[in-house]
């Protein structure tokens, strides 16, 4: 039997040790080799066994309260959410950026309720600056960070966002800002950003102040960014 | 009643916090242990492991029994998230910089059977390890521990990317036989 040319490449890739485009290109590749499948199956046992001869620490018990906190409010949330499901009309699926604001599905007095309090606690606020100079305050949509924060400087000669306390992006993912003209889809920048590990980003948006532009929203989105958003947005500032 | 950790991530995926409380209970320290060697810092593990656990609550639908137990989905989360923070924020330099002395205060101890038990399959992981010829166990060290590329280390070890490769499949392969090994003897 002839040896399958990627084959040298298999540990590489249990291991995760495959840059991502490569990665990629050897997962698609491992769909329709049985050889490589038969490879990665038998030194997965080795590599899953690996974690074992780390040192075994136990984590703090702050981190068990600060996860639980987030599964408890959004199981909470998600309860809430399905009771009445079964009276509710179905409403026909569509773009959140369709809408206004949100797009989000209509929601029960008390999935409202825990949902506006993470609004909230994300912050609403639309404060003056000086001269020419405004700083709205957008609203962080992720309920595992309540204390996220998100702002935005407008002035005549630049449009900055600062973020603290956002999560990363999930992996393979950037943060990716759009523009949003009053009733038309939101339009792509090439503002993409990642942040720190407090959370922290300062972007420029553009060098100049927005015109015609209702919201500042930012999303998800693969490497490299998207044309059209493919995901609900985490941050939405309204500009106007 | 114990339920097994499969039967807990049906609940898990119906939004069970209780559920997924035993979950992280029963995994929470080898996720941590795992985090923390990778990352070398404690506030980075704690990080990936909020992260990881997170991840796993709100897509607990992803998880395939037939595909392996909950314990190695859910280091196999862990480790992708751990590679992730390690590539994008860099922090392979300040590795063991300020938490030295950790494992003294905050070592597990081994409190019921099942632990000590783990703690037995732990040792003969390491041991191994340690069997293993030095070139083949570093770049296994380098890849899955230290989150580096193949091409980042054959560049580290000045080697070419193939036999970078060949060492990893070669003390995978041994690594298993071992392990197989032991299994086999112990039953």
């Amino acid at each position: 039997m002839t040896v399958c040319e990627h084959h040298e490449s298999v540990a590489s890739y249990v291991l995760g040790a495959m840059p991502e485009d490569e990665h990629e290109r050897f997962a698609a590749h491992l769909t329709t080799c049985e050889q490589c499948q038969t490879t990665v199956a038998e030194l997965q046992v080795a590599a899953d066994s690996l974690p074992l001869a780390a040192t075994q620490i136990v984590p703090p018990p702050e981190l068990k309260d600060r996860v639980m906190n987030v599964v408890r409010s959004e199981a909470q949330l998600r309860q809430a959410a399905e009771q009445p499901a079964a009276a509710r009309v179905k409403e026909p699926k569509r773009r959140w950026w369709r809408g206004r604001f949100l797009g989000l599905a209509p929601l029960p007095a008390a999935a409202a309720a825990l949902l506006i309090a993470v609004l909230v606690a994300g912050g609403i606020l639309v404060a003056g600056g000086g001269d020419n100079t405004r700083t709205v305050q957008g609203q962080v949509l992720i309920a595992s960070a309540p204390t996220a924060r998100a702002t935005l400087k407008l002035s005549d000669d630049a449009t900055k966002l600062t973020v603290s306390g956002m999560p990363a992006p999930p992996a393979g993912k950037v943060y990716q800002v759009w523009l949003k003209p009053p009733m038309q889809a939101p339009k792509p920048t090439r503002a993409l950003f990642r942040v720190d590990s407090k959370g922290d980003a300062d972007v420029q948006i553009q060098d100049s102040r927005l015109k015609g532009i209702e919201q500042v929203l930012v999303t998800a989105e693969p490497d490299g960014g998207s044309q059209a958003p493919t995901s609900d947005p985490v941050i939405a500032a309204m500009t106007a | 009643m114990h339920l097994a950790d499969e039967d807990l991530m049906q609940l898990v995926r119906r939004g069970d916090a209780a559920a997924f409380e035993m979950v992280y209970d029963r995994h929470a320290t080898a996720a941590f242990s795992l985090a923390y060697r990778m990352t070398g810092t404690r506030n980075a593990a704690e990080d990936v492991v909020q992260e990881a656990f997170l991840s796993l609550w709100r897509s607990g639908a992803r998880y395939d029994r037939t595909r392996g137990s909950v314990r190695t989905w859910v280091l196999g989360i862990v480790h992708n998230r751990a590679i992730d923070a390690l590539r994008r924020s860099m922090v392979h330099d300040r590795r063991r910089a300020s938490d030295e002395g950790i494992e003294e205060r905050f070592e597990a101890r081994e409190r019921t059977d099942v632990e000590a038990a783990r703690r037995d399959e732990a040792r003969d992981v390491r041991e191994a390890l340690e069997t293993l010829p030095p070139e083949q166990s570093k770049v296994i060290e380098l890849a899955y521990f230290g989150g580096f590329t193949h091409s980042e280390i054959a560049s580290m070890l000045d080697t070419p990317i193939g036999t970078v490769k060949g060492r990893m499949r070669l003390g995978l392969e041994k690594l298993r036989g071992q392990l197989g090994g032991l299994a086999e003897a112990a039953t």
